[in-house]
């Protein structure tokens, strides 16, 4: 985890010299802060009083820097006060549960209700002004907040494996709230306390400015801005100076609070952030055709940019979809199968690029502007995604997102829509469809949002529907239905369908050819007929292998698929495959060995194969 | 309908909870309310008149009957008396309460209404000069205490280009225009707050909803860019930020209290502070009451938007 230096290094630099003030006030040879001089009422800044003296003669440097000892002290006594008590009570209750967590946690919850402020005017009522009340008022206030954070923190750190080891090994639970656990949660807990640092001087000095908090002739801030204000019009600057230190004081910290917070919290920093993206990525996309309404891709690369540098997980990779061709793209997860299909449609992130070629009805995809594009979207080319869950707009009704789509590229008035969006329901096999048009995604099973999603695709009738592992978040028996609808929507429409996923049962089923993908590089390309009856490539031969089968047991086929950032020299697969030699270091051409059956791997002999 | 119940149910049992919270502070506290409230500067006071003021505030009767009588007097709205002039809190609280109203209604429509178009157009244009100047100027905004922002706003509107009149309160019905010139300074004072957060919270949330598959699925149907942010991306979006709002209503109305006092805004702020100072308990416990329960009622009506914005949460 790198951070900008600066931005931990100021903050951090401002507030050491702010404690060091505070710490070293008796030390500086200031004037006495609670000296009246009235003669020198409202001084301007002089030698002997840098910023001035106050409507009492007082001198102000001396009173800010005295002052900052007292919000300083009353804050951080505070908020220690709090840590250590909520604390307390958060491992307590988020341990013990039960009983214990209904005194703890639940009591803090209802301390929560209050606006904070109301609370302290409550205490200040009961005990009267002064600094001892601020201090415990002030960590009655903020003990809730360390007992809701330690509590959350316990209650997933617990049930984490090295807790359970520990458990395991007969620890003590002192002993593992001590020692294994308070470790592991002490990076929410610095942010919390920096947090209410910054909260408890503002509430001090708030107090102080309404004259319920710091007793008169201590210097505060608030006190300080409460004396000021009343002689503004002569002397505006007084009022400026406690102003500018108190916020910068909060800023300061508040700064060093976010940077602290992305050190903790590596979820929130935008690099790691990058890195998700770039992961959930990879497993990709698909396209395809040729001639009039197919598509063909020539050379098609995907480059994402990361925090680590460029990485192009998708490299030369060409196949064509004949019109009213099923073609399966396959291969693993990282593969980059629905990356490639992405990038057709121009979906891909904006840390990402395409390069190559990809025509469609004449024109190259990859070079068509954002209208141009657009228009195509959802039109001629139309795409289903894996998890019907996530891929429909939760808050408006699906027959809306249905109507939608017809209404993006043809004029069409909304009970016309509404109609169309009915009849396409019908088709997509959703029972009871008026009904079911104003109903929200979450009423609908995995399967029947799948349905809908289909329904969006088709709504214009493409020429190329790609469908991106569509199946695989539903069950077998509702695989089954999706894949006939999918055949028989073909076959009525006359569509191509590029059709990705890792799963060869599927190939098998619906698919006229087959692609198959490893490590973004195509590796070998035919009829389905032939790749099952005679796979070539090592890889294509291990995916089958690792398919149950009647006549043998599944093998699975060792290692995992390398990240794009570590993809080996010339063959990709060769670190995992059995046949690897020498020559498999040299990059490897897709070679066609008989008319429309393609590899890319050194041990294929070519005239023999094609003999046999 | 049940959803609406149970969260009026909710509401209603911390209100409970927040009552006998108030109560239990002035009365389980070591010292006697009545001795605190005569002894000035020190000396100890009369007894008698210590003993009167027992009886007078009920103090000598068992607790349970003292807090049975709380709470009946809470359900009819009778919050008794205040010990320094007489008045009835119930009285003070109504002619007030709308004031302080009106603030904060301000302050949160201004919040949203800056806060969310601006969130949305710094995620759109992410990394740009407009998003950077905007994260410097949110943490300023952040760091800066609202009576600090209120106090400043006086120097430099009223005092120094005196665009305004430095605080005080005209009725609506006098003099529109006054009125809300009057109103300007202060809301903006405890929206700022607000404002920030909601930007920050928007932003953050349009950036996620982004990249979310629905929005996919829309870019997928062809969607203009337009109709994909305001039908796939704001609302989505926005549901956050009511989370936030809620959460930031405590530090609102704290906000509220402070700069009413700033501005001499006649809301209940100034009878809260001049009771805390002359330790009026029934005229404190009215008032701490009133805004504690406007902060469950606003958490309220945020859980009963989360309905209206997102149909997954009415099945709930």
């Amino acid at each position: 985890m790198r951070l900008p230096p600066a931005r931990v290094a100021i903050p951090a630099t401002l507030i050491a010299l702010l404690v060091i003030a505070a710490l070293a006030a008796p030390l500086l040879g200031l004037p006495d802060p609670v000296r009246q001089n009235v003669v020198r009422r409202l001084a301007p800044p002089t030698a002997d009083a840098w910023l001035g003296r106050d409507e009492f003669g007082r001198d102000v440097l001396s009173r800010l820097i005295w002052g900052a000892r007292t919000s300083l002290f009353v804050a951080v006594s505070a908020t220690a006060i709090a840590a250590i008590v909520g604390t307390l009570l958060g491992l307590i209750g988020g341990w013990f549960r039960g009983v214990a967590e209904l005194f703890t946690v639940r009591v803090a919850d209802v301390v929560l209700c209050f606006p904070p402020i109301l609370l302290a005017l409550l205490v200040v009522t009961v005990l009267g002004p002064g600094g001892g009340t601020l201090i415990l008022m002030l960590s009655i206030l903020y003990t809730p907040g360390f007992t809701r954070v330690a509590y959350g923190e316990i209650l997933s750190a617990r049930s984490m494996d090295y807790v359970e080891a520990v458990r395991a090994l007969g620890a003590t639970t002192p002993r593992i709230l001590a020692r294994t656990i308070l470790p592991n949660i002490a990076g929410p807990l610095l942010v919390q306390f920096s947090l209410t640092l910054a909260a408890a001087i503002v509430i001090e000095s708030g107090l102080s400015f309404l004259g319920l908090g710091t007793v008169p002739p201590t210097p505060s801030w608030g006190l300080m801005i409460r004396g000021a204000r009343a002689t503004m019009d002569q002397a505006p600057l007084l009022l400026l100076w406690p102003c500018l230190v108190l916020t910068a004081t909060i800023l300061a910290i508040n700064l060093l609070c976010d940077a602290l917070r992305d050190l903790v919290d590596p979820r929130s920093a935008s690099a790691s952030a990058l890195h998700g993206l770039g992961a959930r990525l990879l497993p990709g996309l698909v396209t395809a055709g040729q001639g009039p309404t197919g598509l063909a891709v020539r050379d098609l690369r995907v480059a994402i940019e990361t925090p680590n540098g460029p990485i192009e997980p998708v490299s030369a990779v060409s196949f064509d979809v004949a019109p009213g061709e099923t073609l399966a793209i396959v291969g693993e997860s990282g593969s980059g199968k629905s990356l490639t299909a992405t990038a057709l449609l121009g979906l891909l992130p904006r840390t990402a690029s395409a390069a190559g070629a990809a025509v469609f009805d004449g024109r190259d995809l990859l070079t068509l502007d954002d209208a141009a594009m657009r228009a195509l979207r959802g039109n001629r080319i139309a795409m289903i995604f894996q998890d019907p869950m996530s891929s429909l707009n939760p808050v408006h009704a699906v027959g809306t997102q249905v109507a939608e789509a017809s209404r993006a590229h043809r004029t069409l008035s909304k009970p016309a829509a509404r109609a169309e969006a009915l009849a396409l329901f019908r088709r997509v096999g959703i029972a009871d469809p008026e009904r079911r048009l104003d109903a929200y995604p979450h009423e609908f099973s995995g399967g029947m949002r799948q349905r809908v999603m289909i329904a969006i695709a088709v709504a214009n009738r493409p020429a190329l529907l790609i469908a991106d592992e569509p199946t695989t978040a539903l069950d077998v028996t509702i695989q089954a239905q999706i894949l006939d609808l999918l055949a028989d929507l073909r076959r009525e429409t006359g569509m191509s369908l590029i059709f990705i996923t890792h799963n060869l049962g599927i190939v098998a089923e619906i698919a006229d050819r087959v692609v198959v993908m490893y490590a973004g590089h195509v590796v070998e390309q035919g009829g389905v007929a032939e790749v099952f009856a005679a796979p070539l490539h090592p890889y294509t031969q291990a995916l089958l292998a690792a398919v149950p089968a009647e006549d043998a047991n599944p093998v699975p086929i060792q290692g995992t698929v390398p990240p794009p950032s570590r993809f080996p020299d010339g063959c990709r697969f060769h670190p995992r495959c059995s046949r690897a030699t020498a020559a498999c270091k040299e990059p490897q051409a897709l070679r066609e060995i008989t008319p429309g059956r393609l590899v890319a791997c050194i041990h294929v002999a070519p005239a023999r194969e094609a003999v046999s | 309908m049940t959803f609406i119940a149970s969260r009026l149910a909710r509401t209603l049992f911390l209100a409970w909870l927040v009552a006998t919270i108030v109560f239990l502070v002035l009365h389980l506290v070591p010292g006697d309310p009545a001795e605190l409230l005569l002894s000035t500067g020190g000396a100890m006071p009369d007894p008698t008149a210590v003993a009167e003021l027992r009886v007078r505030l009920g103090l000598d009767r068992p607790i349970l009957a003292q807090y049975r009588d709380f709470v009946a007097g809470l359900m009819r709205l009778d919050l008794g008396r205040s010990l320094v002039d007489d008045y009835s809190v119930a009285g003070e609280i109504a002619l007030r309460l709308p004031r302080t109203l009106e603030l904060i209604f301000a302050a949160t429509t201004l919040a949203l209404v800056i806060g969310v178009p601006a969130g949305v157009y710094a995620a759109v244009h992410r990394g740009g000069r407009f998003d950077r100047v905007m994260s410097a100027v949110t943490a300023v905004l952040l760091a800066v205490p609202v009576f600090v922002l209120g106090t400043l706003l006086i120097l430099v509107f009223a005092q120094m280009l005196r665009l305004t009149p430095a605080g005080g309160f005209v009725p609506f019905g006098r003099n529109p225009g006054q009125h809300l010139a009057l109103l300007a300074l202060p809301a903006i004072a405890i929206g700022k707050g607000l404002a920030a957060i909601v930007f920050r919270m928007m932003r953050a949330s349009v950036l996620d909803t982004l990249s979310a598959d629905h929005v996919r699925t829309a870019r997928a149907k062809g969607l203009s860019n337009a109709r994909i942010l305001a039908h796939h991306v704001v609302r989505n979006a926005f549901t956050p930020v009511l989370t936030v709002l809620g959460l930031h209503m405590g530090a609102l109305l704290g906000g509220t209290v402070l700069v009413e006092y700033v501005f001499n805004w006649p809301g209940l702020s100034t009878p809260l502070i001049r009771a805390v100072e002359g330790r009026d308990y029934p005229m404190v416990v009215g008032i701490v009451l009133t805004i504690s329960g406007l902060f469950l009622l606003i958490n309220m009506i945020v859980e009963l938007l989360y309905g209206v914005l997102d149909p997954r949460v009415r099945a709930r």
